[in-house]
């Protein structure tokens, strides 16, 4: 039983893993949906033992450990809670950059880059800019600050 | 009953703050004010932990064993204070700044609410739900701003943190599987009689879970994303409030649950540590923009308490508990100097880099100095000449960007002067780094009561 419930998370895991992997963000979730149910398997394989529900048990009866139901049942619940902000994150991610492919979202970080490499590259030449044009490097450098100023 | 408190104030204040519109102003200042409750109900605490003992409360009054049990002793209070500080200032920060976003200041608050839980819980699988209730709302806090770079940045730290997690929960059953208990210290006690196999493999579980969580070497490749692509504000708690979840982790379940797997793979932990140092001094170099430069920074400072954790010893855990704290103070400040401009602002970037170079007076001084310590313990040269090659790589990296943002010849490029009241704050975080660097007896006591505690605690 234990071997079954072990390949069951080995598989869960490994096509969770390979799924994470993809470029899709969508795949991404569904990958980490999978890895969240490999660990719910594990936690009912870490205590198997047959008997009945451990409430109002007759004296001499076996009981199944309660222990890992409850353990499951909290996980499964912090999984979906979970899964839900990630899927609420991915819908905000497609509704602002208009692609669900990780490549597209990676150009962002690009960008912000050869921004940084044309400030540097004005540093190093000692551009006597106007500060017009120092404003807007400094818009493409710092995001973050361009929001407070507004 | 102090111990439920400090829980149950930033819990319920945080779930009535979330419902509320944060970007009113009350809003934002009411949640910094439960926050100050809350850091004044742990200091009270962390008084009564060093003078009466641990403090233990079993919740619903049942008996120990059926209900979860809270322990409060002193590494878990140190931890607790420092990260609600951290909250309190990044959140104070966003009040005085101006809230844009309706979750934010019932977020931080909740988050406030999951730390000082996993820190005070001494039962592996409700470590795990307060971990969860922390990690839920940073990885909402990080999509903060709401602009592409933040909401890449949520993304990234969402998917890779949900897998440690997940990984963390895969080690819990482990060791529930081979040891029938989650209370921590039953763990510990029949973990010296589990099969060596199985137990290091779970001790590598939550070893990797809680590197994640640091962003420590080899799992270090989320971390300049998010951290650079954070709002200031998120970065410092991310950096200084959320990155502790690690090094508690490391201290509480490496040195508390796995001593015989730590002595183990001492050598492991310190050589990773190393690479960590070198690995982010370097490529910080390499970095012009002042936020990237201090997100591999961070990769490179958590390599510190790495090493001091595989050095062990009542003098290796003092240190790495005093440089977790010092750094978490470094890297807040660092952050929230780094996202405003004006008067003060530049003196309180210096005091930060000279506190991350480990420069005197300040408080980064005394981490170092207990590192080397640690070096000099361990009787290894080597480390010894890696923290120095380390210390001059921040030193380096630190002035240059210092000198980038602050040297600027022309003024009129600087831009819009942030408020006073903001500075003053950023002003203030610099002082206490200041402050613990020319009193630093409070915090090394401290420390080393910490350390003794856990090597008490540890079986074997």
């Amino acid at each position: 039983m234990i071997l079954a419930f072990a390949l069951a998370a080995a598989v869960l895991f490994g096509s969770g893993a390979y799924l994470l992997l993809k470029r899709d963000l969508i795949r991404m979730v569904a990958g980490i949906m999978l890895i969240s149910q490999c660990a719910v398997v594990t936690i009912i394989a870490s205590s198997l033992n047959r008997g009945q529900a451990a409430i109002a048990v007759a004296p001499g009866d076996a009981v199944s450990d309660p222990l890992p139901q409850a353990l499951a049942l909290t996980a499964l619940v912090i999984g979906l809670a979970t899964v839900a902000l990630l899927l609420a994150l991915v819908r905000r991610a497609i509704v602002v950059f208009r692609t669900a492919e990780q490549d597209e979202l990676a150009e962002t970080e690009t960008e912000h880059q050869s921004g940084l490499e044309r400030e540097r590259q004005a540093d190093r030449e000692e551009v006597e800019s106007d500060p017009d044009s120092e404003q807007e490097q400094e818009n493409g450098s710092r995001t973050e600050e361009n929001g407070q100023v507004r | 009953m102090l111990v439920s408190t400090a829980l149950l104030v930033p819990w319920v204040s945080g779930a009535l703050l979330v419902v509320l519109d944060g970007r009113r102003r009350v809003v934002a200042w009411l949640a910094v004010a439960s926050l100050a409750v809350s850091l004044a109900v742990l200091g009270v605490l962390a008084a009564d932990v060093f003078t009466l003992g641990s403090r233990e409360v079993v919740t619903g009054g049942w008996p120990a064993g059926v209900g979860i049990v809270l322990r409060a002793d002193a590494l878990a209070v140190t931890f607790a204070v420092l990260s609600v500080l951290v909250l309190l200032a990044a959140a104070a920060h966003e009040a005085i700044g101006g809230v844009r976003s309706r979750t934010f200041p019932g977020l931080v608050v909740l988050l406030a609410a999951g730390l000082v839980g996993l820190f005070v819980t001494a039962d592996v699988f409700s470590f795990y739900v307060f971990f969860e209730l922390a990690m839920t709302a940073s990885y909402a806090l990080a999509a903060y701003g709401g602009k592409q770079r933040q909401l890449r940045a949520a993304l990234v730290f969402t998917a890779v943190n949900l897998l440690g997690s997940f990984i963390f929960v895969l080690s819990v059953a482990g060791a529930y599987h081979v040891t029938g208990t989650l209370a921590m210290e039953q763990v510990a006690e029949r973990m010296l009689d589990v099969n060596p196999n199985a137990a290091i493999l779970i001790a590598a579980g939550f070893f990797i879970a809680f590197c994640v969580k640091l962003g420590l070497f080899p799992f270090h490749f989320w971390l300049p994303t998010v951290y650079a692509g954070a709002r200031p504000a998120v970065a410092a708690i991310l950096s200084g409030a959320v990155a502790n979840i690690g090094a508690y982790g490391l201290l509480r379940f490496g040195v508390g649950l796995f001593p015989e797997q730590l002595r183990l793979a001492g050598v492991t932990l310190v050589v990773l540590g190393a690479a960590s140092i070198v690995y982010g001094g370097v490529l910080a170099i390499a970095r012009g923009d002042t936020a990237e430069m201090l997100a591999y920074s961070a990769i490179g400072q958590v390599g510190y308490v790495l090493v001091a954790v595989g050095v062990g010893g009542p003098v290796g855990l003092t240190a790495a508990v005093l440089y977790s704290v010092i750094n978490s103070l470094n890297k807040a400040l660092l952050f929230l100097a780094a996202g405003i401009r004006g008067p003060l602002v530049a003196a309180a970037f210096a005091v930060g880099a000279l506190s991350v170079a480990g420069v005197p007076p300040s408080a980064g001084f005394v981490g170092k100095l207990e590192l080397f310590r640690t070096g000099i313990v361990a009787g290894s040269a080597a480390l010894v000449v890696l923290l120095v090659a380390g210390s001059a790589l921040s030193l380096v990296y630190m002035f240059q960007v210092y000198q980038r943002r602050f040297w600027r010849t022309e003024p009129s490029a600087v831009g819009v002067v942030s408020p006073l009241p903001q500075r003053l704050l950023t002003a203030v975080v610099a002082l206490l780094v200041l402050t613990a660097g020319l009193w630093p007896e409070p915090l090394l006591a401290l420390s080393s009561h910490a350390a003794d505690i856990l090597l008490a605690g540890a079986p074997g």
